[in-house]
């Protein structure tokens, strides 16, 4: 008790001094009785007798009364308080520079009931901010964000209208909190203050992840040495309840086979942030306003659980939401659900020319082709006409995305300017695969620079039928396999494609334009090579796509490489999840061609902060991104209105992090601020009052009063 | 002209101080006559005839069926003693006179006024230091001038001191009377045994006649003190320190009980008291005396 015992103005101690005053008199009174020999002594004994001993009584009442009243007036001028258990005493005298730091980290959004754990940390910090004394400065700061303040620290000062006001506006974000960046920021700021205590006290949930317990403790800097360690109480908005919490954290598309064209699953990770299992929790998947699956999923304590929502998907970019449902009586609400934004593939129109047309169909070069490409295994979304040379060298080629040219005798000029046309100025795909009708210099005249790079001559590895073909056949060598034409194929799908057999191929030559070898033969010979012409791109496949010159076509791993060629050649490779932004980070959003990015709208339709690496550059970067939702850029050509383009379009995402809200050791969260003798956790702002301490001066001029009108009552008898 | 212990105490010798009261109280008297005889019962007779009817003893009568006669035999003088209390207490005054000196103005002036009539008086100074416990100095009856003057000496030597040995002088005194005499006792009664007015009482129960002077000094009735004071006692060696602003309420009804019983008690008995304080003229208090003896 009494080392909890602490004065504002210790020199006014000197004070109790005065307690000997009355001491002195009452001694002096004590000795002044003058000797009176008096016959009627026994009158005054008998009198006295009575008396004597609460006269005695009286007196020493009296001197106690004195003493009483001088001992509180020098008490209650030093301004005693009485300091909260296991507060650092030598810090706690006197007013106190005070930081008021309000956590307003995406967590602090918890609901319990109606309110919000922020809006209970703001009611109280707006009380303590009343609280504090006319002598003691003070400062407020929001903490969110990897930044530590949101919008800073001020130095302290005694603009009480200011500070409330920015507390009274103060808002949660959607941003994470580093509150031990916040306390170290706010200790600094500190410093500024000439008032010798200081004080930081911070309204926050205590999540632990918010927390970073390896941290050095916060020090107000000192010009006399290191720092000093300030009082710090940690205002408990949750008032030690536990936090309970349910919420999607990640969210995948992807195309389901079984679902049939454009079928997706979804694929929900629901975390239980809580001690409790959960059954039975519903999770529905929206797009638009439409629900179009609902299901429930069992999530154990402290766990996460998967679930998979299908769903028929819409060509071109889907904006969806998984959601969970909403628990009424207490949590976040914030992150019961994400959004996403996937690129469904659109339909593909391929024309198929056949150089070789045959009745057996084995013999038929567009046979295996045709087979890969067939709806059943296409889901519908490849539509392939074929044509043979001659039908094809008088269509239109307007409707197609990709032309694919089997076995085709070099073609005829007009043909080949079509065909130049469609690939460089409309973007549309060229696949190449050669065979007994193709003369590698004829071809070189007739498609030119179409190709990527020129043929040289037909190499046969061995004869189709020999003994030892098996032998000497050539196999894949170098497979790319990032590239999107393989990136399907897992490791232990590999072996499919490599142990095909190639007997006879084209080699090519070394010079020509730009181009990309995609896969080679195991003499390095190029197999697939790809070459970028204008808008569109050529896949030249350096053997035939028939059994003629290699075994390939009849293996599993055909079809796939097809389906995808096809597919990458129109520009329609499969489905594509564009990567999720983080809320509180930027987005770089590139423009497409001949355009800028006008702007980007949030996920409440206002425009959200963007800035461009340069002045002139089409290319901008989102962020920070305030909200979670989507965002949908909008591009403009250089003079021109904006327009949106979806295919910008994408999410930001909440921390998962700021779901867990589970609480930071509270021992060793004071073991990290410095230990329990200038740390404290307190339950409400009532308890972080307690850090200036109970006062006890009013109690004592009170005591001194009373002490002043008893002493009045007893000398004027 | 009153006599006030102011005056008197710059009178000088006791003897002149006396003589003085004395003058003053035969002024006073003036046309009182005198007297002095008195008459005591000695034995009963046959009434015959030619004896006062009024003698008849109607009591016996009344007993013996026969009548008697009271018969008296004549004294010619009143026999007195005065009995001076001079213990401690008696020192007390810090006015004009202590206790003791009025005591002795007074004791002085009735010596003067008896002889001078012829009555017997003697004196019996109470208190510690004589050969006779409780009597520190006694002077037999007698009626001669020289014997005043030897009286008045032995009052004017008189110190107040030791404690109040009254009841002891009371019975020396009774016992030296022999006979019935008038006691006159001048003290203040402060006896810490309170067994002074169980003596006066049987002194009177003896049949003499007893007069109490009761004295006190002015200060002694009303207390007047403020300041803290030590009060030592002047008999012995109790002292207490007191706030007399505190204590006065309490003394005060203390003191009048006490004068009140003393009265009471005294009266019941038949002994006559005077009680008297002594910033008063001692003239005009025996004046009053001696006027009130005289109309009862």
């Amino acid at each position: 008790m009494i080392e909890r015992l602490t004065f504002a103005h210790p020199a006014y101690l000197w004070g109790i001094a005065a307690l000997a005053l009355p001491i002195i008199v009452h001694l002096f009174n004590q000795r002044r009785p003058r000797p009176l020999a008096f016959g009627a002594i026994e009158f005054v004994l008998r009198s006295q007798r009575q008396k004597a001993r609460r006269l005695r009584l009286r007196q020493m009442v009296l001197l106690a009364l004195r003493c009483l009243l001088i001992a509180a007036i020098a008490l209650a001028l030093a301004r005693p308080s009485l300091a909260p258990r296991g507060a650092q005493t030598a810090q706690a005298v006197g007013p106190q520079a005070t930081a008021l730091v309000l956590d307003a980290s995406l967590s602090m959004r918890y609901r319990i009931g109606q309110k919000t754990l922020f809006e209970r940390a703001r009611s109280e910090a707006l009380a303590s901010l009343d609280r504090l004394g006319p002598d003691e400065p003070a400062t407020v700061g929001l903490c969110a964000g990897a930044a530590g303040f949101a919008s800073g620290i001020a130095a302290p000062s005694f603009d009480r209208l200011a500070q409330k006001r920015l507390l009274q506006s103060a808002q949660p974000t959607y941003l994470p909190s580093d509150m031990t960046g916040c306390l170290a920021a706010a200790a600094k700021e500190l410093g500024e203050s000439p008032v010798p205590g200081k004080r930081i006290i911070a309204f926050s949930d205590l999540a632990a992840h918010s927390i970073r317990l390896d941290a050095p403790p916060p020090l107000v800097p000192s010009p006399r040495g290191p720092g000093v360690k300030p009082n710090i109480v940690l205002v408990d908005a949750a008032q030690g309840s536990d936090l309970p919490n349910a919420a999607v954290i990640a969210t995948a598309v992807r195309p389901s086979a079984s679902l049939g064209p454009r079928g997706y699953e979804v694929v929900a990770t629901v975390a239980n942030n809580s001690e409790r299992p959960v059954s039975g929790l519903q999770v529905s998947l929206k797009i638009g306003e439409t629900t179009l699956a609902k299901g429930f999923v069992d999530v154990p304590a402290r766990g996460a659980a998967k679930k998979t929502l299908g769903a028929v998907l819409p060509a071109g970019v889907v904006t969806g939401r998984v959601e969970i449902a909403r628990d009424e009586a207490q949590g976040l609400d914030e992150d019961d659900g994400q959004d996403f934004v996937v690129h469904v593939p659109r339909d593909v129109k391929a024309l198929i020319v056949d150089g070789s047309p045959s009745s057996l169909r084995t013999r038929d070069e567009a046979f295996f082709v045709e087979a890969a490409l067939a709806p059943a295994r296409t889901g519908g979304r490849i539509a392939a006409q074929t044509l043979d040379a001659d039908a094809a060298a008088g269509a239109s080629l307007d409707s197609y995305d990709v032309v694919l040219l089997l076995n085709v005798p070099a073609p005829p000029k007009a043909f080949a300017e079509k065909l130049r046309a469609a690939v460089a100025h409309r973007g549309a795909g060229l696949f190449i695969a050669l065979g007994d009708h193709v003369d590698p210099d004829a071809y070189n005249d007739a498609l030119g620079d179409l190709l990527p790079r020129p043929l040289h001559l037909i190499k046969t590895a061995a004869e189709p039928g020999a003994p030892d073909a098996e032998e000497h056949a050539a196999r894949f060598g170098v497979i790319e396999w990032a590239h999107p034409l393989f990136r399907i194929f897992g490791p232990a799908e590999r072996e499919g494609l490599v142990s095909s057999r190639t007997y006879r191929y084209a080699l090519l030559k070394p010079e020509g334009a730009a181009s990309h070898t995609l896969a080679s033969f195991d003499d390095g010979a190029p197999a697939l090579i790809e070459g970028g012409r204008g808008a569109g791109r050529v896949l030249l496949y350096t053997s035939t796509v028939s059994r003629s010159w290699t075994d390939w076509p009849i293996r599993v791993s055909f079809l796939p490489v097809l389906q995808q060629a096809v597919s990458y050649l129109a520009s329609a490779l499969e489905e594509r999840q564009p990567q999720a932004a983080q809320v509180g980070g930027e987005r770089e959003v590139a423009a497409p061609q001949g355009l800028l990015v006008a702007q980007i709208l949030g996920p409440d339709g206002k425009p959200s902060p963007m800035r461009r690496e340069k002045p002139d550059a089409a290319d901008a970067i989102a962020g920070p991104l305030q909200l979670p939702g989507l965002y949908r850029p909008q591009a403009a050509p250089a003079k021109g209105a904006a327009h949106e383009d979806l295919s910008l379009a994408f999410v930001a995402l909440l921390d998962p992090k700021e779901s867990d809200l589970r609480r930071v050791d509270e021992g060793e969260l004071k073991a990290q601020l410095g230990g329990a003798g200038s740390a404290q956790v307190a339950a409400s702002s009532e308890a972080a009052q307690g850090t200036h301490g109970t006062p006890l001066w009013s109690g004592l001029l009170l005591l001194g009063a009373l002490a002043l009108l008893g002493e009045g009552a007893l000398t004027r008898k | 002209m009153t006599l006030d212990p102011a005056l008197l105490a710059r009178l000088g010798p006791l003897q002149v101080r006396a003589r003085k009261v004395m003058e003053g109280v035969l002024t006073g008297l003036h046309e009182s006559r005198q007297h002095g005889h008195s008459v005591e019962f000695r034995e009963h007779k046959e009434y015959a005839a030619g004896d006062e009817i009024r003698h008849i003893d109607w009591r016996a009568f009344a007993k013996l069926d026969k009548y008697y006669v009271k018969r008296f035999e004549m004294e010619t003088n009143l026999r007195a003693m005065l009995i001076v209390d001079a213990s401690g207490s008696m020192a007390y005054g810090r006015g004009a006179l202590t206790k003791l000196q009025y005591a002795g103005i007074c004791a002085g002036a009735l010596a003067y006024l008896l002889a001078r009539q012829g009555d017997q008086v003697g004196l019996c100074i109470a208190g510690d230091g004589g050969t006779v416990k409780g009597v520190r100095e006694f002077v037999p009856f007698a009626s001669s001038t020289t014997h005043v003057q030897e009286l008045l000496r032995e009052l004017e030597a008189a110190a107040g001191r030791g404690p109040t040995l009254l009841p002891a002088a009371l019975d020396f005194a009774a016992e030296k009377a022999a006979r019935r005499a008038l006691m006159i006792v001048l003290s203040d009664l402060f006896d810490t045994t309170e067994a002074s007015i169980p003596a006066l009482k049987m002194l009177r129960s003896r049949r003499h006649d007893v007069l109490l002077l009761q004295l006190h000094d002015r200060e002694e009735l009303d207390f007047p003190f403020d300041d803290p004071t030590r009060f030592l006692s002047m008999e012995d060696d109790r002292q207490i320190e007191a706030q007399p602003r505190q204590i006065r309420e309490s003394y005060l009804a203390e003191m009048r009980s006490f004068l009140e019983s003393t009265r009471r008690e005294l009266a019941r008995a038949d002994v006559e008291v005077q009680q008297i304080a002594t910033d008063q003229p001692p003239d005009r208090v025996l004046l009053e005396l001696l006027a009130r003896r005289e109309a009862a």
